[in-house]
């Protein structure tokens, strides 16, 4: 994928095993949204393929979204509806009747600690509130496969971890996941495989197994040194 | 004092930066429409300019303060008297108001000056009382009392048509239809052909919206769109049904088929604006769309077929209906291919 002259994702490869929760790491600019957008089809690429399931994502770019749940990294959220008017909203829409629709908005909103925002309109909502909607958005219709562009950013600790016990619950149902994130805690304890992502391209992949130190350790070695700056002005240090 | 002043001062860069958002009323097809009638006829365009000014002045003269965050007026050390000060001195930021100082100070129209001051000092209490009541609740009661449709497109519909009730379009539209059926209705010896053209005329003043029928969904709500596993004809007619339901309820006590020929050609003309140049719309404005060459191009064929159904050729129905499907088609498959990325 390239954007004037700058090649945004370069000669990516990959295949993740279904059912399994697949990390995508890099720093900010590395082309992690923009390859998420190629396997979602919202991006063409200059040259090569994605497959989903089977599925050509440019050749079958609905059969693709009906399968797939997907967590844009703009959330997309209606501003002028409420949390519980979004998910019925898209029920139908995904085919499934109004009565299972209910029925599995009011799981995903207890699931998910929706209940005080029920009835808030998404843009009088918080941003937790609006990342938790997207998401549930992304499970109502029972995807194959999940594709969240940090799904961890702005919640609070107790969301992470619940958003991270649905993710692991999906995978034992058979569903793949692929996310992005740069909260390295989590994704450590939920990856099975591995993707890091710097300038574009893949500098390593594989399964989580296959890691020798921590997830923090890989990321710091491939994709950039920690980098600790003084500050003068700050004054003497008092210890 | 130095306090307050300083929160006056904040509040009237707040009123100036909204009066600016106002401007987009200069791509509306109402205010084209209205300057081809006051070209043939000035005091003819004054209904249309009073209806517009109040709209557009309402929303400006309510309550200054709910542009604060409560929590953040609370946090401010401010006294009582300051407080107070602080509401008086609020009064002058009200649009009402300077109408009223022009009536009061230079044309000499006392009484219609004392009213205008009494009615700015109703709106900024009213204002108030709402913003205190509305606390917590979804801002508008009769947008979100909008009932969910039927079928697969149900919950968009219902979302367009929120949205649609959300610009002042509509309501200008309603206040002429609303002018055209009590006309019907008291008026002595009415003309029937004026209700087509009243028909027409709701229909201009909704029409700049099928420009823009993506405006109030940018930026997030458009990418939700390009998720979802629908195709471009399927958005473009959720849209389109919710723009003829508002058109119909106006038009079907005037004229019905001439509004529903003029709404047609709106959409027909409007859907590539839309899917192509969409502008991103603020509730509570006009719709801001550009009067050349989408407006022209709406207002003429939208008058022109409306007169000719209006006139008994049901064949102008039926070219409508024609010109708005292959448009629903064309531009459909011009989002199919770039799923809004355009947008």
């Amino acid at each position: 994928m390239q954007f004037g002259g700058l090649k945004a994702v370069d000669q990516a490869s990959f295949e993740i095993p279904p059912g399994r929760i697949c990390v995508l790491l890099g720093p900010n600019g590395a082309g992690k949204s923009t390859l998420m957008k190629m396997l979602t089809g919202l991006l063409a690429p200059a040259s090569g393929e994605a497959m989903v399931a089977g599925l050509d994502v440019h050749k079958s770019p609905l059969e693709v979204r009906r399968i797939a749940g997907i967590l844009p990294e703009s959330l997309g959220l209606f501003d002028m509806l409420t949390v519980e008017e979004h998910l019925h909203l898209c029920g139908p829409i995904y085919g499934l009747s109004s009565e299972e629709t209910r029925r599995r908005t009011d799981q995903l909103i207890e699931a998910l600690a929706l209940e005080n925002g029920r009835h808030t309109q998404a843009g009088q909502c918080s941003n937790g509130m609006r990342k938790k909607t997207a998401l549930a958005l992304a499970l109502l219709h029972n995807p194959r496969v999940l594709f969240l562009d940090e799904p961890f950013e702005g919640v609070d600790p107790v969301t992470a971890q619940t958003i991270g016990e649905l993710l692991q619950m999906s995978v034992k149902h058979g569903v793949t996941i692929f996310l992005t994130s740069h909260i390295l805690s989590i994704v450590d304890r939920l990856a099975d495989w591995i993707i890091v992502l710097r300038g574009g391209r893949i500098v390593w992949q594989g399964p989580a197994s296959e890691l020798k130190g921590t997830l923090e350790e890989l990321y710091f070695d491939l994709v950039e040194p920690l980098r600790v700056a003084d500050l003068p002005w700050l004054g003497p240090s008092q210890s | 004092m130095a306090g307050s002043l300083a929160i006056l001062s904040a509040l009237a860069r707040s009123v100036w930066r909204d009066l600016r958002t106002f401007g987009s009323v200069g791509g509306n097809n109402l205010l084209l429409f209205m300057l081809l009638v006051m070209y043939q006829q000035v005091q003819s365009g004054a209904f249309f300019l009073i209806i517009m000014s109040v709209l557009l002045l309402g929303p400006l003269s309510g309550d200054p303060f709910r542009k604060i965050p409560r929590d953040r007026l609370a946090l401010w050390p401010l006294g009582v008297r300051e407080r107070i000060a602080l509401r008086a001195g609020s009064l002058a930021l009200s649009p009402v108001v300077w109408v009223a100082i022009v009536f009061l100070f230079w044309t000499g129209g006392w009484s219609l000056g004392l009213i205008l001051l009494g009615g700015a000092i109703l709106m900024q209490v009213g204002g108030g009382v709402s913003t205190r009541w509305r606390e917590g609740r979804p801002w508008s009661p009769a947008v979100v009392a909008v009932p969910k449709f039927p079928g697969r497109w149900g919950g968009l519909v219902r979302k367009d048509l929120r949205q649609m009730l959300s610009v002042l379009d509509c309501y200008a539209a309603l206040v002429l239809a609303v002018g055209g059926w009590l006309y019907r209705a008291f008026g002595e010896k009415a003309d029937p052909d004026a209700f087509m053209i009243l028909a027409l005329v709701v229909v201009i003043a909704l029409s700049t919206y099928a420009q823009a029928l993506f405006g109030l969904d940018l930026p997030w709500g458009v990418a939700r769109y390009r998720v979802l596993p629908l195709r471009g004809f399927e958005i473009l007619l959720a849209k389109d049904l919710a723009f003829l339901c508002i058109a119909a309820v106006l038009v079907a006590p005037l004229a019905f088929l001439p509004g529903l020929a003029g709404a047609l050609v709106a959409l027909a003309v409007g859907h590539h604006a839309s899917v192509t140049r969409p502008a991103p719309q603020m509730r509570w404005r006009f719709t801001g769309g550009t009067l050349w060459p989408n407006g022209f191009f709406q207002v003429v064929p939208l008058v022109a077929i409306g007169v000719a159904t209006g006139r008994g050729s049901l064949w102008y129905l039926g070219l409508a209906f024609l010109a708005y499907f292959s448009s629903l088609w064309y531009c459909g498959r011009i989002w199919d291919r770039e799923r809004g990325s355009t947008i």
